[in-house]
């Protein structure tokens, strides 16, 4: 799926020329307005059309307001878009379902429940066996570094922590795609550095699709495979940009390589831009 | 070992109730009044009533009608508060109903209901219903609609199917604020038990309490004032027992000494 860059324009390709291999998910013209008042619509999403394809780590990156979370409740089925239409391995998406779990800003986990029973809660839905679920969180909990905090409660874990339970709550439902709307938002930069890197890592061993919605440009480079850029009102894809750079990926590396520092310029000068563009009309 | 913050902690509710009794005592030895007897001779009055077979049994069936009362309001009302918060169209149908009958003494319709329905248990227990049902609703219904989108959006991925999601998240995540609504629903019951046995005598604790009244025995008086004072402050001991159970997950909260915790 790498594009290898080409001379002049670089790694930037218009959306009309990618060609997907292996589709999972494909958003086809979809647009979404919010009544925001009684007479007056906003046109949060307009005419989007994006492919991704299978193991693809895939960033939406885009200011606030944009309408990038949005997309992402498409894909899950949480929100049904105004017109258009997403699908998965070519069938409609009409709701949510086990097939794409979400990991949320706000982590959104049981309060009521132990991380054990967090993680437990999506299996035992699907059926499976108690005694099966509760060996599978607990590795799950150590794969994401919380061996022994399985039965505290989530009131008594750090942001970091209860996002690592959420992650680890929805990977125990085998979900194809995961969808993270700027799962790491909340946190403090050294925690959200060390999550993106233990994310990554958590990635490699069976490369899902990822679905990675961030305001951060430098987020977006480090972790996607390909980083969808989105402008606002109305929001729409500005560029799909392809990001060549080796994998498995570290932090402490990247952060001298000249490739990565290139894509984050270039990004933020494109974003600078519009900005500009945006405010002289 | 108890620390002496504990220690005071703990002694504090018995120190008030002390206190209570010592200026109830003062007072009345200083008003000398005939209907204003002193806290010793109501206590003394107390042993006197719970000895009373009959006494007893009237004070029991109260609590039945009470237990009756609250059980079936509280079953009632949880679901309903519950669909309300998830649920537009559900609040916008029953929201102005409750809103005519909120501000309505419940106590007040008795007699009305008392025509209908005579002067039994059916009747009192149906205020008694009618003063819980409120107080609960209205806390399920503000627990429900504070419960985050996100959570029942994960439900929904797993494969909860909205009635899942309702009992199994909307329930335990509105907890906290139902539970408080059931303890104010708890002492509502107390209240409205008595109010209804004033109205309707025939049997019960404010039966006891009237009569005495009428026939001027004010010892009896204020020492039925003190059971049911004190039955209240068990039942919401003990409820708060349970609540603190259930929701030992959410955040602690401070509590009135009333609670002996």
């Amino acid at each position: 799926m790498k594009v290898v860059p080409s001379r002049s324009s670089e790694w930037v390709k218009p959306v009309a020329s990618q060609k997907p291999a292996s589709a999972i998910i494909e958003i086809d013209r979809v647009s979404q307005v919010f009544q925001t008042s009684a007479r007056k619509d906003h046109l949060a999403l307009s005419d989007i059309s994006l492919t991704i394809e299978e193991g693809a780590f895939v960033s939406i990156l885009g200011p606030s307001g944009c309408g990038k979370s949005t997309l992402l409740y498409i894909v899950g089925g949480f929100v049904s878009p105004t017109s258009g239409a997403a699908r998965i391995k070519g069938q409609a998406i009409t709701g949510p379902g086990p097939d794409r779990g979400p990991v949320f800003q706000e982590f959104a986990l049981f309060p009521w429940k132990t991380v054990l029973g967090n993680v437990m809660y999506g299996p035992r839905q699907q059926g499976v066996r108690a005694s099966e679920a509760d060996a599978l969180s607990r590795s799950l909990i150590e794969m994401v570094g919380l061996k022994g905090y399985e039965n505290f409660y989530p009131k008594e874990l750090s942001g970091g922590m209860k996002q690592r339970v959420a992650l680890a709550r929805t990977l125990a439902y085998h979900p194809e795609v995961l969808l993270m709307d700027e799962p790491f938002g909340a946190l403090d930069a050294h925690t959200r550095t060390r999550l993106q890197n233990d994310l990554l890592n958590i990635w490699e061993r069976d490369r899902k699709t990822v679905l990675f919605v961030t305001h951060s440009v430098d987020e977006a480079v480090f972790l996607s495979d390909k980083v969808v850029m989105m402008s606002k009102s109305p929001g729409r894809i500005r560029q799909v940009i392809d990001i060549d750079l080796p994998r498995p990926r570290r932090r402490s590396e990247l952060l001298l390589d000249p490739r990565y520092q290139k894509y984050v310029v270039d990004i933020e000068r494109m974003f600078d831009e519009s900005d500009e563009a945006g405010s002289a009309t | 070992m108890i620390s002496p913050t504990a220690l005071t902690r703990r002694a504090a509710p018995v120190l008030a109730c002390i206190g209570l009794l010592a200026v109830w005592q003062v007072a009345s030895l200083v008003l000398k009044n005939d209907s204003f007897p002193t806290a010793i001779e109501a206590i003394r009055a107390v042993p006197d009533i719970l000895g009373d077979k009959e006494a007893l049994i009237n004070i029991l069936a109260s609590l039945r009608r009470m237990a009756m009362g609250f059980g079936v309001a509280v079953l009632f009302s949880i679901p309903l508060g519950l669909l309300m918060g998830r649920s537009r169209a559900v609040a916008a149908f029953f929201n102005p109903l409750l809103m005519v009958i909120y501000p309505v003494p419940k106590a007040a319709l008795m007699p009305i209901i008392m025509l209908w329905l005579g002067v039994g248990d059916v009747t009192k227990t149906l205020v008694i219903f009618l003063g819980v049902s409120l107080p609960v609703i209205y806390h399920s219904f503000e627990g429900a609609k504070a419960v985050e989108e996100k959570m029942l959006w994960s439900g929904a991925a797993m494969g909860l199917s909205p009635l899942q999601r309702l009992v199994r998240i909307v329930l335990p995540a509105a907890l906290p604020e139902i539970l408080t609504g059931c303890r104010t629903g708890l002492v509502l019951a107390l209240i409205t038990m008595i109010t209804s046995e004033m109205i309707a005598r025939q049997s019960g604790a404010g039966n006891i309490l009237f009569n005495a009244l009428d026939m001027g025995q004010y010892d009896t008086v204020f020492a039925m004032i003190i059971i049911v004072g004190a039955m209240g402050i068990c039942l919401d001991a003990i409820f708060e027992r349970i609540r603190a159970r259930l929701v030992r997950w959410s955040e602690p909260q401070f509590d009135m000494p009333l609670s002996f915790s």
